[in-house]
């Protein structure tokens, strides 16, 4: 199976050595990390930490992290994943972080396509969910634009920074109508 | 060491399983309209739950309560994903048919006060199958629980099928960071 993918503008791939400063740059920035939410990096070596940790829950089959990278720059502009596999239910926790200019409806769609395919069709998933954040309404507009279906709130899901963390949950059924369209099209609605 | 305590609730009393519960618990699991049972409950399988029960409270992963009234087991009180350092865990109630909602609903209310003022807990949530769980849905409301969510397709239920789940949650007032409540 390859784990790699790409799409039109974005290879959508694993992560090697050579990407710690990369990933540094992407999860040291405030507005990338701030609709997870999780404080930014502020040395490489929590990079070159995540890295290791990456690799590690893959072989556990916990979870699988990609990079996109720009096909025209090289620039690497966002890290995506899916976590918490389960493997009973066939579900699994897709989470994005991006540069914040690179947070548009078709830029997510073109991504979003390629790594639900994968997890669809490669890994026979069913459900796909993603945790938006319930103060976060442009993420959860572009999520919903996307075709997701908002099933409800998990309030109090953690505490950071003396808030609890309420999130909404998006999902994405293999048998959603959306989905079957979007193969047929190939591609998910990118306006 | 006694990893799981006693908690009394008007009728009755929520105790730790033992191993002379075997019987009791293969019957409570041997009907079929409790979410996720099965008619081959064994005693094998029943043993194996009374041990983990105890290795999980002694970790903090979860905890197993027999609800007793009148020297009788039933049904059981359980905590699964337990998460101190969030505050929350998801519980499970399982009860013989006819067991009278409103021992269910004391027997709820002393286990979450007695989690909340002995682990802090203050986010518990139950997960329940669409038309198949409104008694347990009328015992959660009573106890103050609300839904919070339909996740779509969430539990595998055969190969090729999946059901809804209906997320009920109650979260306490809050603590944060060490602030009263």
């Amino acid at each position: 199976m390859n784990w790699n993918l790409k799409t039109d503008h974005y290879y959508i791939r694993f992560a090697h050595e050579n990407d710690i400063d990369c990933l540094y740059k992407l999860l040291s920035n405030k507005s990338v990390v701030k609709s997870i939410p999780k404080n930014p990096m502020v040395v490489e070596a929590q990079a070159m930490d995540l890295a290791r940790r990456m690799v590690m829950q893959f072989e556990a089959k916990e979870a699988a992290f990609w990079l996109v990278e720009e096909k025209d720059t090289g620039k690497i502009i966002a890290r995506i994943s899916l976590q918490k596999f389960n493997w009973v239910n066939a579900s699994a926790q897709l989470q994005l972080e991006v540069f914040a200019d690179y947070k548009t409806q078709a830029i997510l769609a073109e991504l979003i396509y390629a790594v639900a395919t994968l997890a669809f069709e490669d890994l026979s998933l069913h459900r796909l969910e993603w945790f938006v954040m319930t103060n976060d309404s442009h993420t959860a507009d572009l999520v919903s634009s996307l075709g997701f279906t908002r099933d409800g709130v998990f309030n109090s899901y953690f505490e950071f920074e003396n808030s609890w963390i309420d999130y909404q949950v998006f999902s994405l059924l293999h048998t959603d109508a959306v989905w079957q369209q979007a193969i047929i099209n190939d591609g998910l609605a990118k306006s | 060491m006694k990893f799981v305590a006693n908690v009394d609730f008007s009728g009755g009393q929520l105790r730790p399983l033992n191993n002379s519960d075997v019987d009791s618990i293969v019957k409570l699991y041997q009907h079929q309209t409790l979410a996720g049972q099965s008619v081959s409950a064994s005693r094998e399988h029943a043993e194996r739950m009374i041990s983990l029960s105890v290795q999980m409270a002694a970790t903090q992963r979860g905890l197993m309560w027999a609800i007793e009234c009148d020297g009788e087991i039933q049904g059981m009180l359980s905590l699964y994903d337990w998460q101190p350092s969030s505050l929350k865990t998801l519980m499970r109630l399982d009860v013989l048919p006819g067991f009278e909602p409103s021992l269910q609903v004391a027997a709820l209310s002393s286990a979450v006060d007695f989690l909340a003022n002995k682990y802090h807990l203050r986010n518990f949530s139950f997960q329940c199958l669409p038309n198949k769980d409104e008694l347990l849905i009328n015992v959660l409301e009573q106890v103050g629980f609300t839904q919070q969510a339909r996740l779509r397709d969430y539990r595998r239920i055969s190969q090729t099928e999946y059901s809804d789940i209906l997320l009920y949650n109650r979260i306490l007032e809050s603590v944060v960071a060490g602030e009263e409540k």
